[in-house]
């Protein structure tokens, strides 16, 4: 009895470590749980000042009403309109915006909510945002209150040239400004996934910089191409629309919120003879395949519904949890219908344009030729002396290492 | 079955009786508790330039003791900012366009509380200590920033608002005021206002609220004004009324134009609701108490009818007055008044307004409500001006220094009112002005100058009453305050004040600085005077808030107009072109000049060849030889070579050098 008595101890101390392994694991599948995607935020920038930019403006009011159609609500959207367009003393049409020039739909509509304009909309502003870091008296309706399960789609269109995007003409956001952004906010649980969109020149050297996990980027050019606009449109005096954006609300507008269209079938629907650029995406930072994620995952909105048997009783954290797994379950068939679903409508995309998807892979390859046959082609070529000494030291090393191993 | 019957007929009994007393018990409780209450108005007046004013009112409260902190009615976002911010008093006006004094009057309630300058003003008075106004008027625009989708929060700089003395009627000090000149109004910022009613735009008379339509006009402000009332204790809820007012000039589009001739020309357009909102009403907003459309005919107007009338038939003295006015000979209405008001004659003018009250309730969806209004004959009047017509202008040139210039011309109308007070020996006339100036527009106080009727007047003998606070470098604008007695038979007066021009820190300039910088309106009042309407019967307007509004005496007042001062603004494209473009043409010509002068080539090269055989040992020549090998070209003793081949040797020669150091540590480590 004393023995047992004395082993007491000895057991709890064996158990405490199992205990700790155990909350431990517990905790880190918690955390996995609470990673999941629970809600979606868009963020909408245009960033160009005057008049004649009015396709910019456009562009945003036409994406933030695509989301809108999609299900992210007005309080998780946030609106950067660098200038005041639709009630422009220009503007022939008070209180409307157009994007195209049958005028057939009003993008400033009845009910629009713009966060920042104006001399608003400046770099540090466009930081504070996606870093969250604001003065205490910011109301929360200019926050970007995402957490660690937040899709975010960042779209912004402006003018821009190699590894910047200009800001009402007087400040710039460069490439390093934006990684550092995203990376910051990854360090600070701020999102799951970000998708960024982005329409100017030369807009694929805006993603040079990124490093963060988790992000896709697309722009509207490759380095070196200009994004032209769409069309004129000689009732308001001004283009209207950019090609780029004009061709993705063409593929939304085809859908609903309930639609399972996936983002490689939006990104195969560019056709770069239609551009007039390349629409390059970036996708080697993010790790699920583009043809099982569907394009709501980041313009349409998740919304969390929880069932409940018993009425007046409120369910446990675990429980909600459970829910949420099967949920996922739930969403991985439907995945799953979706890629089946998705192989014809790549096909057809194909038909249209085949080129379109494969200038930007060309681009990829490129980069990861062998580096003997580039060394081969040097050889030949014979031009680079410098070069040619370089790798002639590098082959010595070996050399070197070799002989002093066999004295050894 | 009797014996069934007996019971049920109990129960119903006692089920009546407990409704009765239900229902008794619940009229008490509605008595003695005040409710929240909303009202909804609109009044149409037609504007001598063939315009229409069209002027929404809504108003909200929220008693003292409501139920705790929820709102039936009433908006729980200004309840909230009230009860945080401890706001006593606060208005904000969101104006695209300028009221034209002129033609649309200047002397009406109407443009004395509702024509606000051009972008954002605001003023807000709280209910705190003095140390805590200022942080408590940061947080404030924020948060209005965020409710109303504008960029209020630039008032939250001390250079961009300022604390009036006593400009403002209930200042003591706790007051602060603002102004955007430049801030654009639109959807976005009438969207939340309008989220604010019971009703929204869905129902009422808010529903004509089309955007295109209002942004169209030439003239919007949109205004929330809010009162609270009440002790302002710990735990004790404050009475909060909220007054949301509309205002909008448009031009009716007149389907005859083209048809007009040349006679009919001076006819007034006809228009209808309809015609300008491209709506109708159909029915009242449930929840509004009362919901009630008026059309105002002013003092001028109604004048000048009277006048037609006598001129043509001579029986239709009285029909002004009469029931069946609305089918008069000059114009008629599409719908009939229920009731008809004529304004009290007042000491000041022999003429009275009418007004036409027309209640939506009576009209639903299936017989919507459309005021039409169909002119018969040719008519032209003029809108009752203000004493004194004011405005500004900027006078110098140059980017140094410029003067400012407040002009106040005497208006013919008001001779009338001149008489009523020269009944005292020395008749004069006080003004108020208001002006703040940006801290970049540095005035100098002591250059302040008065002219009237054109001549030079002692600063002293205009001047009753000044109060300067001068403007600080990045920290606060200049404030001036000036009470003016002016004598009634002046019939200009101009007050001049001169200025440096600063220069601002690069990056606080904004994005377009090249349009100019605003200086904000000035306010220019007639305390003197008061803008009222009094009307007959006035027993039965006390449901009517608009009317009850038209009532009130308030002071009379005009803003002047904005000015846009250019500053010297930063343009580095310029000097940074005209450098590069110079120093590159100076340092060819230079370069090759030296070049020509200095350059001896057969001495040069002849240094080189015996530099180069001094220092080049055997092996990079070997390595050479091999390098030459390998491109397969014919080797090339170093010494011929160029002076770029030179170049190339040393870097080899370094790299070789440097690899086999690292052999011979190698070697020496390992070994």
């Amino acid at each position: 009895m004393e023995t047992f008595n004395n082993s007491k101890p000895v057991l709890v101390l064996l158990l405490l470590p199992c205990l700790l392994l155990y909350s431990l694991i517990s905790f880190n599948s918690s955390s996995v749980e609470a990673a999941m995607h629970t809600n979606n935020w868009a963020v909408l920038v245009c960033t160009s000042r005057f008049w004649f930019n009015y396709r910019h403006m456009a562009n945003t009011l036409s994406l933030y009403r695509t989301v809108k159609r999609l299900g992210i609500p007005d309080e998780r959207i946030i609106l950067m309109l660098a200038d005041d367009m639709a009630c422009n003393t220009r503007n022939k049409y008070p209180a409307q915006v157009f994007n195209n020039e049958n005028h057939r739909l009003n993008l400033y509509g009845d009910n629009v909510e713009v966060d920042y304009r104006g001399y608003e909309v400046t770099v540090e502003n466009f930081l504070r945002v996606l870093t969250g870091r604001h003065e205490t008296a910011v109301p929360r309706s200019k926050r970007l209150l995402s957490d660690e399960g937040s899709h975010i789609l960042l779209y912004m269109t402006g003018h821009g040239g190699d590894e910047f995007l200009k800001f009402q003409d007087s400040e710039e956001l460069q490439s390093h400004d934006l990684a550092d952004a995203v990376k910051q906010m990854k360090e600070k649980h701020r999102f799951k996934e970000l998708l960024i969109m982005v329409d100017t020149c030369q807009a694929a050297t805006l993603f040079n910089q990124l490093q963060s996990p988790g992000v896709l980027a697309i722009g509207s050019s490759m380095k070196g191409e200009n994004s032209y606009s769409h069309h004129l449109d000689s009732d308001v005096g001004v283009s209207v629309v950019d090609r780029f954006t004009y061709y993705t609300l063409a593929f939304f507008e085809r859908l609903n919120i309930y639609d399972n269209a996936s983002l490689s079938s939006l990104f195969s629907s560019y056709n770069p003879s239609w551009l007039m650029s390349t629409a390059y995406y970036r996708k080697d930072l993010y790790k699920r395949n583009l043809e099982e994620v569907p394009v709501t995952n980041f313009f349409g909105s998740v919304m969390e519904t929880i069932h409940t048997d018993a009425a007046y009783k409120a369910l446990s954290r675990r429980n909600s949890g459970r829910f949420e797994a099967q949920m996922s379950l739930d969403s991985v068939h439907h995945a799953e219908r979706r890629t089946l679903m998705k192989v014809n409508d790549q096909e057809e995309t194909h038909d249209v344009n085949p080129e379109g998807n494969k200038q930007p892979l060309q681009g990829e390859e490129g980069a990861s030729k062998c580096p003997w046959s580039t060394f081969c082609n040097k050889f030949r070529k014979g031009e680079n002396v410098d070069s040619l000494v370089n790798y002639g030291l590098v082959t010595m090393i070996p050399l070197l290492v070799i002989p002093t191993w066999l004295v050894r | 079955m009797a014996l069934l019957r007996r019971p049920l007929l109990l129960l119903l009994i006692v089920t009546h009786q407990f409704l009765q007393l239900w229902i008794a018990f619940g009229s008490v409780n509605e008595e003695g508790q005040k409710q929240e209450e909303f009202y909804e108005e609109l009044l149409l007046k037609p504007l001598p330039d063939r315009k229409v004013l069209t002027h929404f009112h809504f108003q909200s409260s929220a008693p003292p003791t409501s139920n705790g902190r929820h709102h039936h009615l009433f908006p729980k976002a200004i309840s909230q900012l009230v009860q945080k911010f401890r706001v006593k008093e606060m208005e904000l006006s969101f104006t695209q366009g300028r009221w034209n004094y002129e033609s649309w009057g200047g002397f009406d309630s109407i443009p004395s509380s509702n024509a606000k300058p051009p972008g954002v003003e605001l003023w807000a008075v709280f209910d705190v200590p003095q140390h805590l106004i200022d942080p408590l008027w940061k947080n404030l625009t924020h948060t209005l920033s965020g409710l109303f989708c504008a960029s209020i929060n630039f008032l939250e700089s001390s250079t961009a608002y300022s604390a009036p003395e006593w400009s403002f009627p209930l200042a003591s000090g706790s007051l602060r005021y603002g102004t955007l000149p430049r801030e654009a109004v639109c959807t976005e910022n009438i969207t939340p206002w309008l989220k604010l009613l019971p009703c929204r735009d869905k129902a009422g008379i808010s529903t004509l609220l089309d955007r295109p339509s209002i942004y169209r006009g030439f003239y919007h402000s949109q205004r929330l004004h809010l009162t609270s009332t009440g002790s302002g204790s710990e735990g004790m809820d404050l009475g909060i009324m909220l007054e949301q007012t509309l205002t909008v000039v448009l031009q009716p589009i007149s389907q005859r134009a083209s048809l007009v001739r040349d006679s009919e020309k001076h006819i007034q357009p006809s228009w209808s609701l309809s015609s300008i909102f491209g709506k109708q009403v159909s029915g009242k907003c449930v929840l509004a108490e009362t919901s009630n459309v008026y059309l105002l005919l002013d003092r001028g107007l109604v004048a000048e009818l009277k006048q037609l009338h006598k001129e043509n038939e001579k029986s239709i003295e009285n029909s002004l007055t009469s029931e069946n006015f609305w089918t008069n000979p000059s114009f008629e209405l599409s719908a009939k008044p229920d009731r008809i008001f004529i304004e009290e004659c007042s000491l000041l003018s022999k003429n009275s307004s009418v007004l036409y009250k027309f209640e939506v309730e009576k009209y639903s969806e299936f017989e919507p409500f459309d005021l039409g209004i169909t002119w018969k004959i040719p008519i032209v009047w003029l809108c009752q001006q203000a004493p004194l017509h004011a405005s500004r202008f900027l006078t110098g040139s140059g980017n140094e220094r410029g003067a400012i210039a407040i002009s106040l011309k005497s208006t013919q109308t008001t001779e009338g009112f001149m008489g009523a007070h020269s009944n005292d020996e020395r008749c004069e006339l006080r003004v108020d002005v208001f002006q703040v100036v940006p801290w970049y527009v540095k005035v100098y106080f002591h250059s302040l100058q008065v002219f009237v009727d054109q001549q030079p007047k002692a600063v002293s003998d205009i001047i009753e009453k000044i109060h300067i606070s001068p403007s600080k470098d990045k920290v606060s604008p200049g404030v001036m305050e000036l009470v003016l007695k002016l004598p009634c038979s002046m019939s200009s007066t101009a007050l001049t004040i001169e200025f440096d021009k600063g220069f601002l820190h690069i990056d606080e300039y904004p994005p377009d600085a090249n349009q100019g910088f605003d200086i904000p309106s000035a306010i220019v009042s007639f305390p003197n005077f008061h803008a009222s309407m009094v009307f007959l019967e006035s027993d039965s307007l006390n449901k009517s808030p608009l009317l009850s509004k038209f009532q009130e005496w308030s002071h009379v007042m005009s803003y002047t107009e904005v000015l846009l001062v250019p500053l010297t603004t930063p343009d580095f494209s310029m000097p940074y072109n005209v450098i590069t473009i110079t120093c590159t043409v100076f340092a060819l010509y230079f370069g090759s000049l030296l070049n020509a002068l200095r350059r001896r080539v057969a001495e040069e090269e002849r240094f080189l060849k015996d530099k180069s055989a001094k220092k080049t040992g055997q092996l990079p020549l070997l390595l050479s030889k091999l390098s030459a090998k390998l491109r397969g070209r014919r080797s090339e003793p170093p010494h011929s070579s160029p002076v770029s081949s030179s170049f190339i040797n040393s870097k080899l020669v370094f790299k070789v050098i440097l690899i086999a150091g690292l052999a011979v540590c190698w070697q020496y480590y390992f070994l």
